[in-house]
C-alpha cells in the first residue's frame, strides 16, 4: 500500500497558519490548517504505509510505535494550545484527504463550537492519589506465636477488619480530595485507576482525577494541591500537568 | 527490583496515552481504526504488557487477579459490543446535527 492521508490532530479556533509553523507533526510533518466555518482543523499528512487501515492495526499493538506517535500527537496539541484554544482529538483520526477532514469536522460544528466556549482561557491539571504505608506506624503483629487455633484466628480476624477499614477509610480519603479541589476548578472528572504494569507504579491509585482550571485560578489550585498533599504521607498525592484539556474535549457529556 | 524505567518516564507515558488514547475527541475518521479499536487499546496494551516474559521480568502476578484478563477473550467480545452500540448511537447523533 501506498499513498498519503490528512491526519487531524485538534479542532480550534480560527488561526493563523504562520503560527502553527514552529509545529511540527507525527514523523516530522509539517502542520496545516484547514478552515471549516469559524473553526480551524489543525492536521499533517501521513504515509498510508503507516495509517493505512491493515499497517494501523499492527502499529497500535506495538507499544515503541505508539508511545512515539501519542507523544508526537501530544506535542502538536500542546503546541497549539499556546496560541489559542484547541479541542483535542483523540489519536487515529485519518482521512482519505484534507477535504473528507473538513467534511466530518463540519457534521459537528456546533458541539465543537460549544466545547471551544468552554475550554477558553482555562488548562487541565491531574491528581492522582496513592495508597502509601505510613512509614512511622509499625506492624503491629505480636511478638509471639499464637498459643492456640482459636488464638490464631482471633488475631487473623483482627488483621483482616482492620485492613478493611483502612481501605474504606483511603477510599474516603480520595473522595474528599476529589471534592476539595472540585471546588476549585470549573469542571473536574474521575478516571479509572491506571494500571501499574503500564504506569510503573506499583503502588495502588485511589484517584485519577482530571480538573479544567481558569488559567487565572492556577495559584489558588496549586495552594489546595500543596496544602492536601502536605496533610498526607509523602508521595501519596500527585499532580501532573498543565494539560491540553482532553478529558473536557467530550461531546456526549452533559 | 532493578532494570525498571525511571518513574517520571513511565508515569508520564501512562498519563499521555491515557489522554491520548482514552479521552479527546472523537471524530469518525475514514480510515476505521475504528472508535472500537482505540477504545479496545487500553485493554490490548494491557495485554501486551502481561506477556508473559515481561510479567516474569517485572515479577508481578497482578493479571490474575484482573477480572478483565483472566475471563479472556469473552470480556473483549462483550466489550466490542457494548462499544459497538455505542458507536451506532453517536453516529446517529451526528448525523442527525444540522
Amino acid at each position: 500500500m501506498s499513498g498519503s492521508a490528512t491526519y487531524l490532530y485538534a479542532v480550534t479556533r480560527p488561526v493563523d497558519g504562520s503560527s502553527v509553523s514552529q509545529l511540527r507533526g507525527i514523523g516530522g510533518a509539517p502542520l496545516r490548517v484547514l478552515e471549516v466555518g469559524e473553526l480551524g482543523c489543525v492536521v499533517s499528512t501521513v504515509s498510508l504505509d503507516e495509517f493505512g487501515e491493515e499497517p494501523l492495526q499492527r502499529n497500535l499493538a506495538d507499544l515503541g510505535w505508539l508511545a512515539r506517535v501519542a507523544r508526537e500527537h501530544d506535542a502538536v496539541v500542546q503546541g497549539l494550545a499556546e496560541v489559542t484554544t484547541a479541542v483535542p482529538l483523540r489519536l487515529g483520526a485519518v482521512y482519505v484527504d484534507d477535504g473528507s477532514a473538513a467534511v466530518r469536522v463540519a457534521r459537528l460544528r456546533a458541539a465543537a463550537r460549544a466545547t471551544l466556549d468552554v475550554l477558553d482561557g482555562r488548562e487541565e491539571w491531574g491528581v492522582k492519589m496513592y495508597a502509601v504505608q505510613p512509614e512511622t506506624e509499625p506492624q503491629t503483629v505480636p511478638a509471639d506465636r499464637p498459643s492456640s487455633g482459636l488464638e490464631y484466628l482471633r488475631r487473623r480476624r483482627g488483621e483482616l477488619a482492620r485492613k478493611t477499614i483502612d481501605a474504606r477509610a483511603l477510599a474516603e480519603d480520595a473522595d474528599a480530595v476529589f471534592e476539595e479541589l472540585r471546588s476549585v476548578s470549573v469542571l473536574a472528572r474521575r478516571h479509572r485507576p491506571q494500571d501499574p504494569a503500564l504506569s510503573g507504579v506499583k503502588r495502588p491509585m485511589l484517584l485519577n482525577a482530571a480538573f479544567l482550571v481558569d488559567r487565572d485560578g492556577r495559584p489558588e489550585f496549586h495552594r489546595a494541591v500543596e496544602r492536601l498533599a502536605q496533610a498526607r504521607p509523602e508521595g501519596a498525592v500527585v499532580r501532573t500537568g498543565p494539560w491540553p484539556p482532553y478529558s473536557f474535549a467530550t461531546l456526549d457529556d452533559a | 527490583m532493578t532494570g525498571i524505567a525511571p518513574r517520571n518516564e513511565s508515569d508520564g507515558l501512562a498519563d499521555v496515552l491515557e489522554r491520548v488514547l482514552d479521552k479527546g475527541l472523537v471524530i469518525a475518521g475514514d480510515i476505521q481504526v475504528n472508535l472500537l479499536d482505540i477504545e479496545l487499546l487500553t485493554i490490548k496494551i494491557r495485554l501486551l504488557v502481561a506477556s508473559v516474559d515481561k510479567a516474569k521480568e517485572m515479577g508481578i502476578d497482578w493479571w490474575e487477579h484482573d477480572p478483565t484478563l483472566s475471563s479472556g477473550e469473552r470480556n473483549l467480545v462483550e466489550e466490542n459490543e457494548r462499544l459497538r452500540r455505542r458507536l451506532g448511537e453517536l453516529e446517529t447523533a451526528s448525523e442527525a446535527e444540522p
